[in-house]
């Protein structure tokens, strides 16, 4: 088997058997659907739904892509602030990490009764979510750039904007996709706890409510879509970098 | 005062008869750099003072090619630092071309141990960095030249390679075209080819020897190695560490244009044994105390 066909026969065929086993154990000692409902019965949660499915999906969707592009415009800047002034950095940096420390699922409700119960409040509560790894990602990069690309920007007479855009944040670029690659998965489950605490549409919303009328099977088919959601984002996230940036990709191909 | 029209008629002369392009006495002994009583100290973490470089006096004159060599932490680097403008002064003074203001690589231009390229850029666009930083773009002449100097170290074929497909020499032959791109009047070059196998050491060395020959630039060379001191330098400063200090400044009389039968001349190993002792003399006579 070729490396290629191996790294898709391999985890396909783990996944297939862990469907059917789980199928198979369901059916054989009768768990009630409403405790742990099989592959099938959720799989007939999703048909049931029809299209209402990825009609919430889309609006989840919408909720997570705004809210990460929001994050991405207040992390990116405010983790090059962070890096290149000393006293930014010590004024700012540890009332971040205090916000950060907050629980969002704690916050998410007083936010609902600040910002009313519309797309607004869910939107802050992603960029509250995924922020944070986003900027520290971007600090770390910046940080990172070697002296010596300092100092030929130096020498060569950039001013400290000029080296921001010429030297560091290019540099910085592989970071900052880490710290994206972790954000967007963060951001799925901060739309999901916006949508538990404010919604009457999307994914979280529906597995809240369907929960409440025991439809175990209808939530579960949700809480997979979810999970696909977030990994089609994270691959979209690893397509941007090769696609644009393949540069910052490091190879082992040598010296 | 009826002497004085005298005087002026025969002065012109004599400035007439002198053939204008060839006086290289004259022109050598223009200074370009100068270093008076410079000393830097740091600061340690704990709060104690370091002194890297001590009351180094030194004038570098146009076109003449100037090593700095001494063991480690005898403040070559940092002297050349202070001419790039990269590290302050504690005490003294300097002045490089017209002062100390630069104008980014076209009054001096810098020359790292290790390439420092840029690693999203093409060689091309590394070569051109400097004109985009000072100009904000790279007009049509600084893309001809480019290419023009990218001949001349012998990587025309790699203008639009991306620095890592090149090898280590190449990219440091890279690093020394972009140096020259706005035709600077100094070159500084810290261990330029410390980093480097020993052939292609010797390959970069000899090239170096041609632009300097055909460009005429000042260099002011930090370096490890005395039998490379000597071979490109027409002065060598020898410093010695803890404080920093100049501890000889040998004049290299070597006929030009030297190439590797140089080193075979009896005066290269006179000048070589010369710095050698230099560095080590005064470790040999504490062993002996001791």
């Amino acid at each position: 088997m070729s490396p290629a066909v191996r790294k898709v026969v391999l985890p396909v065929a783990t996944f297939v058997t862990f469907i059917a086993l789980w199928q198979l154990a369901s059916v054989t000692f009768e768990i009630p659907v409403y405790l742990m409902p099989a592959p099938s019965d959720i799989w007939g949660g999703g048909q049931g739904l029809g299209l209402v499915l990825f009609d919430h999906a889309l609006q989840t969707l919408n909720t997570i892509v705004l809210g990460f592009f929001c994050a991405c415009c207040v992390g990116i800047p405010l983790g090059v602030l962070v890096s290149v002034n000393r006293t930014i950095s010590e004024m700012f940096y540890p009332l971040i990490v205090f916000f950060n420390a907050i629980p969002i699922i704690a916050i998410a409700p007083i936010l609902v009764v600040i910002f009313g119960t519309d797309e607004t409040t869910r939107l802050i509560i992603v960029t509250l979510t995924c922020f944070f790894p986003i900027m520290v990602a971007t600090a770390s990069g910046m940080m990172d750039t070697p002296s010596e690309m300092l100092d030929l920007a130096r020498v060569a007479g950039a001013s400290t904007m000029v080296e921001i855009l010429t030297v560091r944040l290019p540099h910085a670029v592989s970071f900052i996709f880490s710290g994206l690659r972790i954000g967007v998965t963060v951001a799925v489950i901060g739309a999901v706890v916006a949508e538990f605490v404010n919604a009457n549409k999307g994914l979280g919303y529906l597995v809240t409510s369907s929960t409440a009328q025991f439809a175990i099977p209808t939530a579960t088919a949700c809480v997979v879509m979810l999970a696909l959601i977030s990994v089609l984002l994270y691959q979209a996230v690893n397509w941007i970098h090769r696609g644009f940036f393949a540069w910052s990709i490091k190879t082992d191909a040598g010296d | 005062m009826t002497q004085a029209p005298l005087r002026d008629p025969a002065l012109t002369l004599v400035a007439r008869a002198t053939p204008p392009a060839p006086k290289p006495s004259a022109e050598r002994k223009e200074p370009i750099i100068e270093l008076s009583h410079a000393g830097v100290t740091f600061e340690t973490r704990k709060g104690e003072a370091l002194t890297a470089l001590e009351d180094l006096n030194l004038t570098i004159y146009r076109e003449e090619i100037v090593s700095l060599v001494g063991p480690s932490g005898c403040g070559k680097s940092t002297a050349l630092r202070i001419l790039a403008g990269l590290q302050p002064l504690s005490s003294g003074d300097f002045w490089i071309g017209g002062g100390k203001t630069r104008q980014g690589f076209s009054e001096v231009a810098i020359v790292f141990q290790r390439p420092t390229l840029l690693p999203w850029r093409n060689v091309l666009d590394n070569v051109l960095y400097p004109a985009r930083v000072l100009r904000g773009r790279a007009t049509k002449e600084d893309k001809a030249r480019a290419l023009e100097l990218l001949e001349l170290v012998g990587l025309a074929e790699m203008a639009k390679r991306m620095p890592h497909e090149l090898s280590g020499g190449m990219q440091q032959r890279a690093s020394i075209a972009r140096s020259l791109i706005l035709d600077p009047k100094i070159l500084l070059m810290d261990e330029p080819f410390g980093a480097l196998d020993a052939l292609t050491r010797e390959d970069l060395q000899l090239d170096l020897l041609e632009i300097h020959a055909r460009t005429k630039k000042t260099i002011l060379l930090v370096t490890h190695s005395i039998s490379e001191a000597v071979l490109l330098s027409d002065r060598v400063a020898v410093m010695s560490a803890r404080p920093g200090r100049l501890q000889d400044l040998i004049e290299v009389d070597i006929p030009k244009p030297r190439g590797p039968e140089s080193g075979a001349l009896p005066a290269f190993h006179e000048y070589s044994r010369r710095i050698r002792d230099d560095i080590f003399g005064p470790r040999k006579r504490r062993e002996v105390q001791a």
